[in-house]
């Protein structure tokens, strides 16, 4: 069983709260919820909603047939109407959205015990259960589900942002500098907000532009700070010259960097997974770095985590690598994460530098020191790459045993693993997490494969290149699914692609 | 990475390191580093357990980081002062001397520049201003003169050259000081920015002795202190900034101390 809810209306008009009082409800019925967010440039006005799939079997994605659609105004239904199931309920009127979360909550046969528990719980009970409770009794159709036993230990829904906000925290975080910009400031406001638990020690600093947060990170971290910072493509190619600096001076680094689509302003408020590149091969010179893409909310834990632990370790900066899907999108984390505690490096004091420099941290144009430092960097290479391949770079899911294998990185893992578990497809999947340094033994995995099929979330396919680079497989472009509109993939379509390639 | 060093010094102590300076003989920056050396003697008397650092930026200024034995970063073109906002920030007790050139404090830098003085975060700022881009080979800077050519700009500079103490003082700054690239004068200036708490701006007026030679600034200089000047108020900074514009060459230069007034200081806030 498997229900997808559309919440639209403009912003202002509360979709987004609609849906999280919806799928609190149906966690505590025992439904396993996804739900993801699509907003426009703007504040207030425009078409913003939210999609939601719930199901008795846990769920990682939206399927793009809806079973209700929920219209806070006249657009949405004229925008979703057809992709509404025949069955499909759609609730409209010009009520507001508390009204409305009463209505669905009747429509799911959830009781109005659990829509009181839940506005309690968010602190919302006085001011919004009148209007609950008149949308709950007016509210007549129902949408029947199969029962469920599950219950749920932990009960907080989450999204990338807060997972990688957690881990960082966990991880002794000290210091989170950046300037706005979306999807990375769901991170800073995350832990904006997470300063005033008493607990938090770090501390969130706003500067006047990209250049200013990576280099006052690079200050922090020099005398002995934990710091990280946070960006979008275009904050992140300010940063760029000083990201070759952490390479210089071997001051720990790690950066966010929350994918939207580009090239330049690109589409703000969109995901996609174009910056592959951008963070592999972004400054000049020769230094080592680390790129990790978590798919999901316990690998943005784990992965979090051990960026932190690799940059102490090698004075290296590490790019985390996430997406607005990832960074916004909101479900429970299913795995227990295994964070580990971070050692800090004691580098300070020293004299750190950006020119070339001896082991006392002053300049030096002599050619046998050039030499040692390169050599010295060279073998930090190999350490790095030594250490990464102690970590899990890359999963293998699905059925081991396929002759047909689905590459893919970061936020797609979602709908890639719905698409394959729901619509019986038989395959086996390839989640590469590290980028840089690359795991070159999943060429083991890929050889014996029939068909390679790539899911990217972009136009270009950087992850087929870099496959070609390291293991000298070739993917074929008719097997390249990609999309690059800035939604993400919705399983059941995806699964359709999936099929047309495998026939 | 680098090999750590004591920055809390003990005696007997050089502020100096081995490595030999590569400045061009008779060089201002020796003014600078010695009148820096001589300020750090005089703190390391006061109080022996004070904790220094330095960072710097890139052109000949940025040498002074090989040669003073100071912990800190040298760092890239224009971006010493979010390094130095940062350290101030993880470590308010931290006394910090950062130095830039007009390259980096009045060019690739300026938003740093503007938003030092917003913050005003605990830490001094001197400026080697030589009014000339010197290790790139004499290109025009923002405060060249009018009419100043290079192999770059045969015809000459056609932009008047920006007023930094007008900025400084525009942007709030809480200490606004120029000297002239002299021992005394820089030992006094960073004595005096000891006591002041917050972001102190100090222009240090420095000829190049290859691309741009001193003319006649030191006939011209005058001490705004010794004149009675009342650095507290700020019309009167304004219009003491004015006196000198960068680029004729008759007007009186006031040196010292134009402005000064203490106020919050960012790395406390946070």
């Amino acid at each position: 069983m498997k229900v997808t809810i559309i919440f639209g209306g403009k912003a202002g008009q509360g979709p987004n709260l609609l849906s999280e009082v919806v799928s609190r409800g149906l966690l505590g019925a025992g439904y396993y919820v996804f739900y993801s967010r699509e907003y426009e440039s703007l504040i207030r006005g425009g078409h913003n909603y939210n999609i939601l799939t719930f199901s008795d079997k846990p769920v990682y994605s939206n399927e793009s047939q809806i079973d209700l659609l929920v219209c806070l105004d006249n657009n949405t239904k004229s925008i979703h109407k057809n992709q509404l199931k025949k069955s499909g309920i759609i609730i409209e009127g010009d009520k507001g959205n508390m009204f409305y979360a009463g209505s669905v909550f009747k429509i799911l046969g959830l009781t109005l015990e659990s829509l009181e528990q839940v506005l309690k719980k968010l602190d919302k009970y006085e001011e919004l259960f009148d209007e609950t409770k008149a949308g709950y009794n007016f509210e007549k159709r129902k949408i029947a589900l199969e029962k469920t036993k599950n219950r749920f230990f932990n009960d907080e829904l989450i999204n990338g942002s807060q997972a990688i906000a957690k881990a960082a925290i966990s991880s002794g975080l000290e210091f989170y500098y950046a300037y706005p910009m979306t999807p990375a400031t769901p991170l800073m406001m995350e832990l904006g907000q997470m300063q005033m638990n008493k607990n938090n020690k770090h501390k969130v600093i706003e500067l006047e532009s990209e250049i200013a947060v990576i280099n006052a990170s690079l200050g922090s971290r020099g005398v002995g700070s934990i710091a990280m910072i946070g960006s979008s493509g275009g904050g992140f190619d300010l940063m760029t010259e000083a990201l070759s600096l952490a390479g210089m001076a071997e001051i720990p680094l790690v950066i966010y960097l929350a994918q939207r689509p580009g090239p330049s302003t690109g589409l703000p408020t969109y995901t996609g997974q174009g910056d592959l590149n951008l963070a592999l091969y972004s400054g000049h010179g020769e230094f080592s770095r680390v790129v990790v893409a978590p798919g999901d909310l316990c690998e943005s834990l784990e992965k979090t985590n051990e960026c932190f632990t690799l940059s102490e370790k090698f004075g290296v900066p590490c790019i985390l690598l996430g997406d607005k899907h990832l960074g916004e999108s909101k479900s429970l984390v299913l795995e227990k994460p295994s964070i580990n505690k971070v050692e800090k490096n004691k580098i300070w004091p020293a004299k750190f530098n950006s020119y070339e420099h001896d082991y006392n941290g002053i300049v030096t144009e002599d050619v046998k020191m050039i030499n040692q430092k390169f050599e010295a960097r060279m073998k930090k290479q190999k350490n790095i790459e030594l250490e990464v391949s102690k970590l899990e770079t890359y999963k293998i899911l699905g059925n081991r045993n396929s002759k047909n294998v689905i590459l893919f990185w970061g936020s797609v893992k979602g709908a890639v693993t719905d698409a394959v578990k729901d619509f019986g497809i038989d395959a086996k999947l390839v989640q590469i997490l590290y980028l840089e340094p690359f795991p070159e033994k999943i060429k083991t995995e890929l050889k014996d494969a029939k068909n390679i099929i790539i899911v990217e979330n972009n136009s270009t396919s950087p992850l087929s290149n870099l496959i070609t680079q390291k293991t000298q497989i070739k993917i074929e472009d008719k097997n390249k699914i990609l999309k690059y509109d800035g939604r993400p993939f919705f399983s059941d379509l995806l699964a359709q692609e999936i099929k047309r390639r495998l026939k | 990475m680098n090999k750590q060093i004591d920055n809390i010094p003990k005696k007997p102590i050089s502020f100096r390191t081995n490595t030999i300076p590569t400045w061009c003989p008779g060089c201002f920056n020796f003014q600078i580093l010695a009148g820096t050396e001589q300020f750090l003697k005089s703190q390391l008397e006061k109080n022996p357990r004070k904790e220094w650092a330095m960072v710097s930026g890139i052109g000949c200024h940025g040498k002074m980081f090989d040669y003073l034995n100071l912990p800190g970063l040298n760092a890239l073109h224009g971006r010493s002062i979010p390094v130095a906002l940062g350290m101030k920030v993880a470590k308010p007790d931290l006394n910090l001397l950062v130095y830039c050139g007009d390259g980096d404090a009045y060019a690739e830098g300026m938003e740093h520049l503007v938003h030092a003085a917003r913050y005003n975060s605990n830490f001094k700022l001197l400026v080697h201003n030589n009014q000339v881009f010197a290790l790139t080979i004499a290109e025009p800077s923002p405060v060249t003169e009018l009419g100043y050519k290079d192999k770059t700009n045969p015809a000459g500079v056609k932009l008047q050259p920006m007023n930094p103490i007008k900025l400084m003082l525009a942007s709030g700054a809480s200490f606004v000081a120029r000297v002239f690239a002299d021992v005394n004068q820089i030992k006094q200036v960073l004595e005096e920015a000891e006591k002041h708490k917050g972001f102190a701006f100090i222009e240090v007026l420095q000829p190049c002795v290859i691309f741009h030679p001193d003319s006649n600034y030191r006939l011209r200089v005058y001490n705004l202190q010794e004149k009675g000047h009342d650095k507290s108020n700020f019309k009167l900074a304004m219009e003491k900034a004015e006196e000198f514009d960068y680029t004729s060459n008759n007007s009186k230069i006031p040196l010292g101390i134009f402005y000064q007034k203490e106020k919050f200081v960012f790395e406390n806030l946070i």
